[in-house]
């Protein structure tokens, strides 16, 4: 074997590949996909509170429960994003008695009422940037869902007549005045408990529970002091509720966030195999194409053996794909320096495996290997196929049964599964690249990786050698479109 | 020492017999012609000799021993089927198969544009081979068959698809490799090429030798024809073999296509004619050409004019 002869067969198809302009556009549209996906998403977020007027024309409490309940819901929202904030940075020793260190229960009225007795956001804030290190992101606070501006004059004023169209000109109003949906509570509430809800949308089911829930609680606190109870007995009867501890031994639920965090460079990294196979696999295609329709084959190998052009193609591919690859962590690194760390510091715990010295050649391995042996196959395809749509026709089927099980595995890591299908996919070396890679960061057992590893290298060995005899059988069959018998036939033909 | 001997080459496909038993050899500055019918087995032999495919059966020594691609850097090869990378500048593609042949680059890029000059092609040094003509792209291959300076240099029907000027050109770079020392083997069916350039030629019907020796070997294979303008009594001349009429002149003088008798010599039945007061107005000899002999051992299906 003439490793010269490889370099510069593997130097021709990369500098041929990255000749096309489909390389550059591929190459430089990833990372600014990317980087606009966060953006666009951000700009369609509906980051403005919907407001609502409640019009109580009762006279009595309904409102302020309405508008009390809400600021609950939101204040116990904002409590979860900031014990998940605190979980995730390891912060709990800024205030270890306060309701965001405690992370084993769902949120009760209790905590949340303990969360506003200690200070409330502010106070959290304060005492976790005491204890938080600098590179460490602050907490970002949820912006409330929900505003309940005072019914204007002009609704509060108008009679039953002129109420629909009143409501019809608030909802239509636009500006900073625009309100979404009108509540009214009749005069005659709670006698007469219909409450009329005008809405521009359909309104969110959410919302519609939590109105229901208070305005049923309210109900019912009137009928129970109305039976002779006092409003305190009342208020117990109405907030008796059992308390629900919640406990997430890891791997489970209650770390999985944690998990979650640490599988994304291998996930990312499974993706990244999968698109610069793609890729890089269907220009191979193109240059393997080109060669057999110019007629290019017998010059080349007049000089070379065919195992060191499919060598050489093969180098050439990998080239490819680690420099799309590298110069996509660049991109990624550009970004990470230019926004001061910010970003690095939200990575930093996603860059936990990469600690392991293990892990790290864990992923190296299955990464290499799982380029070649998919490569491989394209090279095969490429020295079957006369043209780019005969190509295409081998080339259809073998990416289907590769993406498909991919993109359901990916979708159960990060569902956290590790079922069947996953331990399928784990020892099927077609696929065992994808699953190995993923799994590396929400814990796969080293007997596992290293089972899986050997099976793959057979696997690789075994194509090597079959798809070698396939690649030299077919290079000089121009023209003939072989059966299955003459495939076989091909796979059996000893290296001559 | 041959540059190239094969013995008893044997090549299958299956049930097909492509090459049968086939023997010969190639000396230093000699010009070889490989010539037969389409299916003859020419280019499978070639592809055996460049270690491509391998015999079913028998010896090929190249240099001397096996065929092997560590002597692809003394063999230069034209394949009948041409094609380059259409993206590639002319020089860039001479100097990539220079260096798969094991040159350094910057003796393979001195080397090719010197032949890029010789095919006057030095101004398109650059140019993408897409935005070649044919015949120019076809120089540029064959300038990569002689970067390396080949001491064995094999060309599969070179000729084809080249204009007349072009088909010069190639006919001067076959005589100037020989020249250097270098064996040349050219496939062709095409007879005047072949007639022109060969020192030995080879002729071969479906995968079988028909011939191996030099043009007038072959020539010799059939026996020489007279045209003579002469009355009736020449058939009676010693030596005349057969005497058919081709045209009645008049006045008792015919054009005769006169066959001689085995071992007869022309010389002889001149004298003869002279000696017994046969009379001639016309006596001349025509010798049978490479095309005679190879519609006589190949068949007239199977030969380009």
């Amino acid at each position: 074997m003439n490793r010269s002869s490889i370099m510069l067969v593997a130097g021709r198809e990369f500098r041929q590949i990255a000749a096309m302009k489909s390389f550059w556009l591929t190459l430089l549209l990833v990372p600014i996909a990317l980087a606009l996906g966060p953006i666009v998403g951000q700009a369609l977020d509906d980051d403005e509170a919907t407001r609502v007027v409640v019009l109580d024309r009762s006279g009595g409490t309904a409102r302020a429960a309405i508008v009390d309940r809400f600021e609950f819901e939101e204040d116990r929202y904002r409590l979860s994003a900031l014990s998940r904030y605190v979980r995730r940075h390891g912060l709990e020793e800024a205030d270890p008695q306060a309701p965001w260190a405690q992370h084993d229960r769902w949120y009760t009225a209790a905590d949340v009422a303990a969360f506003r007795a200690r200070g409330g956001m502010e106070a959290a804030i304060a005492a976790l940037d005491a204890v938080k290190p600098e590179e460490t992101a602050s907490f970002e606070v949820p912006e409330p869902q929900y505003e309940f501006p005072e019914a204007p004059e002009a609704l509060v004023s108008a009679n039953d007549e002129q109420l629909d169209a009143r409501v019809d000109a608030l909802l239509d109003s636009e500006g900073d005045e625009e309100v979404a949906t009108v509540v009214m509570i009749g005069r005659d509430y709670p006698a007469d408990p219909t409450i009329r809800l005008w809405s521009n949308e359909q309104p969110s089911t959410g919302f519609v529970t939590v109105l229901q829930d208070v305005l049923t609680g309210d109900l019912r606190q009137r009928l129970l002091t109305g039976r002779g109870l006092s409003p305190q007995e009342a208020m117990a009867i109405q907030s008796a509720a059992p308390a629900i501890a919640v406990t997430t031994p890891p791997p489970g639920g209650g770390a999985r966030e944690a998990l979650l965090i640490r599988s994304i460079v291998p996930l990312a990294l499974a993706y990244i195999l999968m698109m610069s196979l793609m890729l890089s696999g269907s220009w191979m295609l193109q240059g393997s194409v080109e060669e057999r329709s110019n007629k290019l084959l017998e010059s080349l190998l007049a000089c070379i053996r065919p195992e060191e052009l499919m060598y050489g193609k093969l180098l050439g591919a990998l080239a490819v794909g680690l420099s799309m690859i590298l110069v996509w962590l660049g991109c990624a690194a550009v970004v990470a320096f230019a926004t001061h760390g910010a970003i690095a510091d939200m990575i930093r715990p996603a860059l936990a495996p990469l600690t392991s010295p293990g892990i790290i050649l864990a992923m190296i391995y299955f990464f290499l290997a799982g380029y070649i042996a998919i490569s491989i196959l394209f090279v095969a395809i490429g020295a079957l196929a006369d043209s780019m749509s005969e190509a295409q026709g081998y080339l259809m089927p073998v990416l289907l049964a590769i993406l498909l099980p991919i993109t359901l595995l990916l979708q159960a890591i990060v569902m956290g599964e590790t079922g069947f299908l996953v331990q399928v996919l784990t020892w099927v070396p077609l696929w065992t690249p994808f699953a190995v890679l993923a799994r590396l960061g929400a814990g796969i057992e080293m007997w596992e990786i290293v089972g899986a590893g050997v099976l793959l290298a057979g696997f690789v060995w075994l194509e090597i050698v079959f798809l070698g005899r396939l690649f030299r059988a077919s290079l000089l069959s121009q023209g003939q479109k072989p059966g299955l018998k003459q495939l076989f036939e091909r796979f059996r033909a000893a290296p001559e | 020492m041959p540059v190239l001997e094969v013995e008893r080459l044997t090549k299958r496909f299956g049930e097909v017999l492509a090459v049968d038993d086939l023997s010969f050899a190639v000396q230093p500055g000699e010009i070889f012609g490989f010539l037969g019918g389409n299916g003859a087995g020419k280019t499978t032999t070639l592809r055996m000799v460049l270690d491509i495919i391998r015999p079913s059966a028998g010896r090929i020594a190249v240099f001397g021993s096996a065929p092997d691609k560590r002597n692809a850097a003394a063999i230069g090869f034209l394949p009948e089927e041409r094609g380059l990378y259409g993206h590639m500048s002319a020089i860039d593609t001479i100097i990539y198969f220079a260096r798969l042949k094991g040159m350094d680059a910057g003796e393979a890029r001195d080397r090719g544009l010197e032949l890029l000059e010789r095919f006057d092609l030095s101004d398109r040094a650059t140019a993408k081979i897409s935005d070649m003509s044919k015949g120019m792209a076809q120089k540029v291959q064959l300038a990569t068959a002689l970067v390396n300076r080949p001491e064995l240099l094999m060309l599969d029907e070179p000729f084809s698809g080249l204009d007349p000027v072009n088909q010069g050109l190639l006919e001067d770079e076959i005589l100037r490799a020989s020249k250097r020392g270098a064996a040349v083997i050219f496939s062709t069916h095409v007879m005047q090429h072949a007639e022109r350039l060969c020192d030995r030629l080879l002729l071969l019907r479906k995968g079988h030798k028909r011939f191996e020796g030099t043009l007038d070997e072959a020539r010799a294979t059939l026996p020489a024809r007279i045209i003579a303008v002469a009355p009736r009594s020449i058939a009676a001349v010693a030596g005349v073999g057969h005497a058919e009429p081709v045209e009645d002149l008049g006045a008792g003088w015919h054009e005769w296509a006169i066959t001689l008798a085995p071992d007869a010599e022309v010389g002889e039945v001149l004298e003869r004619c002279t000696s017994t007061g046969v009379p001639l107005r016309r006596f001349e000899e025509r010798r049978a050409n490479l095309h005679d002999v190879f519609v006589s051992l190949v068949g007239t299906a199977e030969v380009q004019p």
